[in-house]
């Protein structure tokens, strides 16, 4: 790897009482797409703004393309891009007069009918902001944090009011800017979205950063076993569904099970001996790999979105 | 800075698409100025008041002041009997009644007067002001003519002003201080409402530097100002018939801006306090009302109490509104012209200091 793009060493900020970051470091390369998953009040957005020269941090070293976000003002703004959770555009202006509103604000700029056509706006071109549905408006806020053709870009949950064709075209421009060798800070509760598209991630939880890899690795790291899931409404317990052959943890939720397991087949036969024992259904039964969700349940004894 | 014209452009695409704004700050303003130049303006400058004359006494005195009294081109007599014409003036039909009583004659002869009775509506302005006065005039020219005396003392009473101002003078530029009060102040809303949006906090992550933000906001606030000072103008001279001298419009022009400036900065200032567009509103309400009635606009400053003047003085509507009367139709000043120049830029320079302290993103 280069250098890296970004270096955090022990980053902390408080608001008051509340410690938001409490001693963050990673490095970001070039040209990588960096996730950053964690629930709401992790700290994901307090980071992602200090790293865009947003917010002062109270202690620790940070370095962005080489500067200090805090100190070097218009020179670094020119350089990043970035989109902001809940902005609420000008209401009364237009698609395009907007994109090139924010061109004007910098010396490079990218064409404002390539950017709508990238971000498939071309039949709301002169929509007002006001008419967009949240999906639009979330592709606007993408379009304008590329506006300046970044090197770095960050987005802080960009897929958030988007259906899910909306969220894959998304994903489809986000690996675009990857192709061009952009690099990307994404933070997103999705992690669906940060399995596809991060090359690593970082899981936050209370300010800390509690686990750092590439999807892949955070799952095999976490999980050697694959999990069944099916639905039944009563009569089996998490305590029970425990003691089954080969079940190294399990987890219910209401009437919905996840039982993870070294050995699938024996797992298998001792649930369906128990069920029928019980007279308990088994419904929806089916065995999959274990995913980023399943790691942060882990790791934090939370779902992603609680 | 190339973001400027864009950033103008910007302002106003988002005012004359803004139904509300554009209500306010054009709409409401000529409506106002339309209504007062209606009811106040020059059109009944001839105007004649209901007077009625009740004589109760056939002496040949008598009829030569009722000659005396219809030969004013101010009143319009009504000749008839006492119950009837009381009656009238409680109705509102008459703005007083003269009652020449029986003996009148007889007393003006042997040189003791007897008092003529004269019935009005102290509560009624115009009648204090205009009709009561004609009548004493009257009175005096009926006096000389009675007893052949001729006036020795007399008066050539001479006007500071060329013209006499009347009340549709006086409000007109009064109005048009209000209007670029309200410009001013309530303009400060388009930024309370780009930070409630958090649009502020976006635009800085870019590299656009906070002063052409906000010159393009106070640029694009002035030359509203300026578009509504020149139709509140025009339209008092439409409308009200008002007078205006047009050799001072460059001058109450930049008057306007001045003023405006020193309320968009007040704007500004207390736009750090709202944290809402909706929690504007009462903030901004709070200042600007006060200032309609007590800064001299539309009531004289000398008719107030004294106790209230340091409220007055406080005011930089007074100055405004004082520097642009003194402009518009030469009205008595108030305060030297300097004195309210110079108030209104210390206004802008302590508010715009404090406004840009204040200021925050978010």
């Amino acid at each position: 790897m280069s250098t890296p793009v970004i270096e955090i060493r022990n980053l902390r900020k408080a608001y008051g009482d509340l410690q938001a970051v409490a001693g963050v470091s990673f490095d970001v390369a070039e040209g990588e797409v960096f996730g950053m998953l964690g629930p709401n009040g992790a700290g994901k957005t307090t980071t992602v703004e200090i790293l865009e020269g947003l917010r002062i941090r109270d202690s620790g070293e940070v370095s962005v393309l080489g500067m200090d976000p805090a100190t070097s003002g218009r020179d670094f703004k020119r350089l990043v891009g970035v989109q902001l959770q809940q902005v609420a555009l000008y209401p009364r202006l237009r698609v395009h007069e907007v994109i090139s509103l924010f061109g004007s604000f910098y010396e490079q700029q990218a064409e404002t009918e390539d950017l709508i056509a990238l971000m498939g706006l071309e039949d709301r071109r002169n929509a007002r902001i006001a008419e967009l549905s949240g999906g639009q408006a979330q592709r606007l806020s993408v379009a304008l944090a590329v506006v300046n053709m970044p090197r770095l870009v960050f987005l802080d949950e960009p897929s958030t009011g988007m259906d899910p064709q909306a969220r894959r075209n998304l994903w489809e421009i986000i690996e675009g800017f990857k192709a061009k060798g952009m690099t990307v800070v994404l933070t997103t509760h999705y992690m669906e979205e940060a399995e596809r598209l991060c090359d690593r991630v970082a899981v936050m939880d209370h300010g800390r950063i509690i686990a750092l890899d590439s999807p892949g690795a955070l799952v095999r790291e976490n999980f050697a076993e694959d999990a069944i899931e099916f639905v039944s409404n009563d009569g089996l317990s998490e305590n029970d569904l425990g003691e089954l052959a080969a079940v190294t943890s399990a987890a219910s939720q209401g009437s919905a099970h996840s039982i993870f397991s070294s050995d699938i087949p024996r797992t298998m036969g001792s649930l369906i001996d128990l069920a029928q024992e019980r007279g308990a259904p088994l419904e929806g039964m089916r065995v999959r790999h274990a995913t980023l969700e399943d790691v942060f349940l882990k790791l934090t004894g939370r779902t992603l979105r609680d | 800075m190339n973001a400027f014209l864009p950033l103008f452009r910007t302002n106003y695409r988002d005012f004359v698409r803004d139904r509300t704004a554009l209500f306010w700050t054009i709409a409401f303003p000529v409506l106002f100025i339309g209504i007062f130049g209606i009811v106040l303006g020059r059109g009944d400058d001839g105007a004649s008041y209901e007077v009625g004359l009740v004589i109760e006494d056939q002496s040949p005195q008598a009829a030569t002041l009722g000659e005396v009294l219809a030969g004013f081109e101010a009143l319009a007599l009504t000749q008839g009997q006492r119950d009837a014409e009381i009656a009238s003036l409680a109705d509102g039909e008459r703005r007083a009644v003269v009652v020449v009583p029986q003996g009148f004659g007889a007393a003006v002869a042997a040189g003791t007067p007897q008092p003529l009775q004269v019935h009005f509506d102290p509560s009624q302005q115009t009648t204090q002001q205009v009709v009561i006065p004609v009548l004493l005039r009257a009175f005096e020219v009926a006096d000389r003519a009675l007893t052949q005396t001729r006036p020795v003392v007399t008066a050539d009473f001479r006007t500071l002003q060329s013209e006499r101002l009347q009340v549709i003078d006086f409000i007109m530029p009064g109005l048009i201080a209000m209007s670029v009060m309200n410009g001013g102040v309530f303009g400060a809303i388009a930024m309370v409402s780009l930070r409630e949006r958090r649009v502020l906090r976006r635009l800085s992550a870019t590299p656009l530097p906070a002063w052409a933000l906000v010159g393009a906001d106070v640029t694009f606030r002035m030359v509203v100002v300026l578009v509504q000072t020149v139709l509140l103008v025009i339209l008092a001279v439409l409308i009200g018939g008002v007078s205006v001298k047009v050799e001072n419009l460059p001058a109450l022009a930049g008057v306007a801006v001045l003023g405006g400036l020193a309320f968009v900065a007040i704007g500004f200032f207390l736009g750090a306090f709202a944290k809402t567009e909706q929690g504007f509103f009462p903030i901004a309400q709070v200042v600007t009302f006060p200032m309609l009635f007590l800064s001299g606009i539309f009531f004289p400053l000398d008719s107030m109490p004294d106790w209230i003047r340091p409220l007055v003085s406080a005011m930089p509507l007074t100055y405004l509104g004082d520097a642009m009367r003194q402009l518009m139709v030469g009205g008595a000043p108030v305060h030297s012209m300097a004195l309210n120049l110079g108030v209104l830029t210390a206004f802008l320079v302590v508010f715009f200091g404090l406004a840009v302290r204040l200021f925050k993103y978010e």
